[in-house]
């Protein structure tokens, strides 16, 4: 600038605060690891592979998509990262094969979160 | 091959439209802008253009159709005028945020109440902090050439911002002139393919615009920030490019009329420019050293560019066709701006600036009331001082 | 231009839970509430219409507590919309699949584009674009997941909000006793009764998962817009235990008050339909909304749940003449 105007300056986001162009993130693949959701939970869902008749209510039922049928040894499977214990999967189990277990109940049970958001 | 046409600003427009290959088009009426819809609507019956043309119910809807088009990978078009432009008002953040390169075209036109058919900056001004590229043609020409330039740029990797490319109602959009076509090989150098970095495609999932958190928040408006830093360079590159395409001799963002040795100096913005040259020119033979600078694009505010070319004029006056009610100055925009762009230039070649309320509601302003202003200002040169922020044509008491 | 032959998806028909697709789209890891109709709603749509698909998705529960903090759970392309204008975003995209199909620049088959809508973004502040959109005739599914209010604001009342509601925007009082003095809008109604190119609207409820998911696939393998009114109860806005969710669904068909029905070019077609319909208490019981409720505002909500039972027999064996259809051929 012949006349030593301002300049307009930079702008330099911090790397730990970058955020993606227009907010435009990849989609996540099978989880969402970013939301952990396991630390609302109160109650367990506990399995008593015994009673389950493999009817697959609990894994129909599930709003967070946590219970999954293995085939290879023929059982039905809690994804313990995500359950948020809501306990759906008990009122629709017809065999009783579920109970809720408090989380306290077991070791290293209830996990809080560090940073809460 | 290049061809000349008769055409009006809307229709020239329209043609831009069609050499651009626009692919999803969304229309609702309104005065005056709803003459591009017309000539475009037409083109896709008669199969001259392959696009989507949807009837929005709404402006609020046209924005929001484009939006989707452009997030899924087509070039989008839309358009409106007044309190059509006002009613969309809440789509134009998530365009720029979201980085969807639209265009949308602007036959300016008067807000309500009451209504008012009248050219008028007001609607398009009122949208100009939402991060869209805003520029402004004065010719039918004008109006094709930036329908290509802003495609153009906005679709660069570096800036991809949606863009309003405005002209005014009737003095522009209404009135035939001659329009220089170019050949369809010239369109394909200049403007390649629009190629979103990532569309809502199946074959490669992307989430759009999912929430943020507070601290989230100021990164994300200086990301759009920064890319209008980035703007300056890439109108600068286009335009010169264009210049060379199709043989032009636009500058990037300012048309500076008989300048250099100026005295006094109207600045302005659209088509009033047209009857401002004239009067310069009437002014310099009567021995009056005027001076007109043109704003092309108000966003960016080529801030550098106005201060360099106005430095050491004595006094400058915008002409408002937009209102700012309680503003600064108590009249129009452009005096807000440019007095803040001034401020840094050195006390000898900083102008005095006031501002003149003119062709509001869709007056004319005729070449009397440009004698006027520069009465005004030849007044100010010779007292060394700005008695009033803004002068209302047609409407000021008598002294 | 319009004869362009597009490639289209086509759907089995989901016969048990062992056989619907294993694949989830709508993925672990997002901050709805424990039990939330809405998620399980949106689980099962995702699943039933698979990897080829778009969602778009106004603001409302599903945008707020799901796509937090730059991440979402959406496996397939999700873009969020205002809560105004899923209908005309949704338009847009599905436009602009049409053209660059048409031009060679995608050879894909067509996506499914399905809007996910609450009820104020699609029968309130966003029916313009839903209706637009069925006008228009885009081949979009509109979803209307419908937890009958405004939930993620702290639980206002909207069109879809049940008279005797206690909401944030009707509380109870002495002057205005049962909280929500207005009947609710009917949303697939909305929808049947003026737009000429939709040939299939259904209801549904995360009640009955099979029957969901599987008037999804029917609805994506129309040509022409569609619609459904999902029925998704909200624990928290509702109040009644997280557990019962699916609870809540098949309660409202056994009582009355929910119908589930496809209406399909004309004709409608009933299901769920029980032997014989439990008292509406039996439903309101469980829900902290309607706990102030006196017997004469119950006796009002059995009256409209009478009425609706009554139209859906009339519905059923005579189909309703359908005015201003598009003529055939």
């Amino acid at each position: 600038m012949p006349r030593n105007l301002p300049e307009y300056g930079k702008i330099a986001i911090p790397k730990e605060r970058e955020v993606p162009l227009g907010a435009v993130t990849p989609a996540p693949v099978r989880v969402q690891k970013l939301h952990i959701t396991s630390p609302w939970r109160i109650y367990r869902p506990v399995i008593d592979h015994e009673k389950c008749t493999r009817c697959l209510n609990c894994y129909i039922f599930c709003p967070d998509a946590c219970w999954e049928y293995n085939e290879e040894n023929d059982e039905m499977e809690l994804n313990l990262e995500f359950c948020k214990g809501c306990l759906i999967c008990i009122q629709e189990c017809p065999a009783e094969a579920l109970t809720p277990v408090h989380e306290l109940e077991f070791e290293g049970g209830v996990v809080r979160l560090d940073n809460p958001f | 091959m290049a061809t000349e046409k008769m055409l009006t600003g809307c229709a020239a427009a329209a043609q831009g439209a069609k050499f651009a290959e626009v692919e999803v088009i969304c229309s609702y009426p309104i005065r005056p802008y709803t003459a591009i819809m017309m000539e475009l609507a037409k083109m896709v019956a008669n199969g001259e253009l392959d696009a989507e043309f949807v009837h929005g119910e709404g402006e609020h809807a046209q924005l929001s159709v484009v939006l989707g088009a452009s997030a899924a990978g087509a070039r989008a078009y839309t358009g409106s005028s007044g309190v059509g432009v006002a009613y969309a008002f809440e789509v134009y953040s998530p365009m720029s945020g979201g980085r969807y390169p639209v265009q949308m075209a602007i036959a300016d036109r008067a807000l309500d109440p009451p209504g008012d058919f009248g050219s008028e900056h007001t609607d398009a001004m009122s949208t100009r902090d939402q991060g869209w590229l805003m520029g402004w043609a004065c010719s039918p020409q004008e109006v094709f050439d930036n329908t290509l330039m802003a495609y153009r740029i906005g679709e660069d990797p570096r800036v991809l911002l949606p863009q309003m490319v405005c002209q005014d109602g009737y003095f522009v959009s209404h009135i035939p002139d001659k329009v220089v076509l170019p050949d369809v090989s010239q369109v394909k150098e200049f403007l390649p393919p629009y190629n979103p970095p990532h569309p809502l495609d199946p074959r490669k999932p992307y989430s759009h615009g999912p929430q943020i958190r507070p601290d989230q928040g100021a990164p994300m408006d200086a990301q759009r920030a920064s890319a209008f830093l980035e703007v300056p360079k890439v109108i600068k590159e286009v335009t010169e490019e264009f210049n060379r395409i199709f043989g032009r001799n636009y500058d990037p963002f300012l048309e500076k009329y008989k300048l250099d040795d100026a005295e006094i100096a109207f600045f302005i913005q659209g088509a009033h420019a047209n009857t401002c040259r004239k009067v310069v020119d009437k002014l310099r033979s009567s021995g009056v050293k005027a001076g007109m600078c043109r704003l092309r694009w108000v966003r960016p505010w080529p801030t550098h560019e106005i201060a360099e070319a106005l430095a050491g004029i004595k006094a400058v006056g915008t002409i408002e066709t937009s209102t700012s009610y309680g503003g600064a100055m108590r009249g129009g925009n452009l005096i807000h701006e440019l007095r803040a762009t001034l401020y840094d230039l050195p006390d000898n070649e900083r102008p005095l600036v006031t501002s003149f309320m003119a062709g509001l509601g869709g007056e004319t302003i005729w070449p009397k009331d440009f004698m006027y202003m520069a009465e005004v200002l030849s007044n100010m040169v010779k007292e060394n001082r700005t008695k009033k922020y803004v002068y209302w044509i047609g409407l000021e008491p008598e002294e | 231009m319009k004869d362009f032959d597009y490639k289209y998806q086509t759907f089995d028909r989901i016969k048990s839970y062992r056989n619907a697709p294993r694949e989830e789209y709508y993925v672990p890891g997002h901050r709805t509430c424990a039990g939330c109709g809405p998620a399980l709603c949106y689980r099962l749509v995702a699943k039933a219409a698979g990897k080829d698909t778009i969602f778009v998705g106004p603001t409302g529960c599903m945008y707020v507590a799901n796509s937090s903090y730059l991440c979402t759970p959406y496996a397939v392309p999700w873009t969020h919309a205002q809560i105004t204008n899923g209908g005309a975003v949704a338009s847009g995209v599905e436009a602009a699949y049409k053209v660059l199909m048409r031009k060679g620049k995608y050879d894909g088959s067509f996506p499914n584009i399905i809007v996910m809508a609450g009820d104020g973004g699609s029968v309130d502040i966003g029916l313009q674009a839903m209706s637009a959109l069925m006008y228009r005739g885009h081949k979009v599914l509109f979803i209307c997941y419908d937890n009958e209010s405004y939930a993620n604001t702290g639980i206002q009342t909207s069109p879809t909000t049940s008279y005797g509601a206690n909401t944030t925007f009707t509380p109870p009082g002495k002057l205005i006793p049962e909280g929500k003095t207005l009947f609710p809008k009917d949303p697939p109604q909305l929808v049947i009764g003026g737009h000429p190119l939709v040939k299939y609207v259904a209801t549904a409820n995360v009640g009955y998962p099979t029957d969901l998911m599987n008037k999804v696939r029917k609805a994506l393998s129309y040509e022409s817009p569609t619609f459904m009114h999902i029925l998704c109860p909200c624990p928290k806005g509702w109040k009644f235990d997280e557990k019962l969710t699916a609870e809540m669904g098949k309660l409202a068909v056994q009582t009355g008050l929910w119908t589930q029905y496809e209406w399909e070019n004309g004709e409608y077609k009933f299901s769920h339909i029980p032997k014989k319909y439990k008292p509406v208490d039996e439903y309101l019981k469980h829900q902290g909304r309607f706990g102030h409720l006196k017997k004469e505002h119950i006796a009002k909500l059995q009256a409209f749940a009478d009425a609706k039972k009554e139209w859906a027999k009339k519905a059923a064996v005579s189909p309703i003449e359908v005015v201003a259809q598009v003529p055939a051929g």
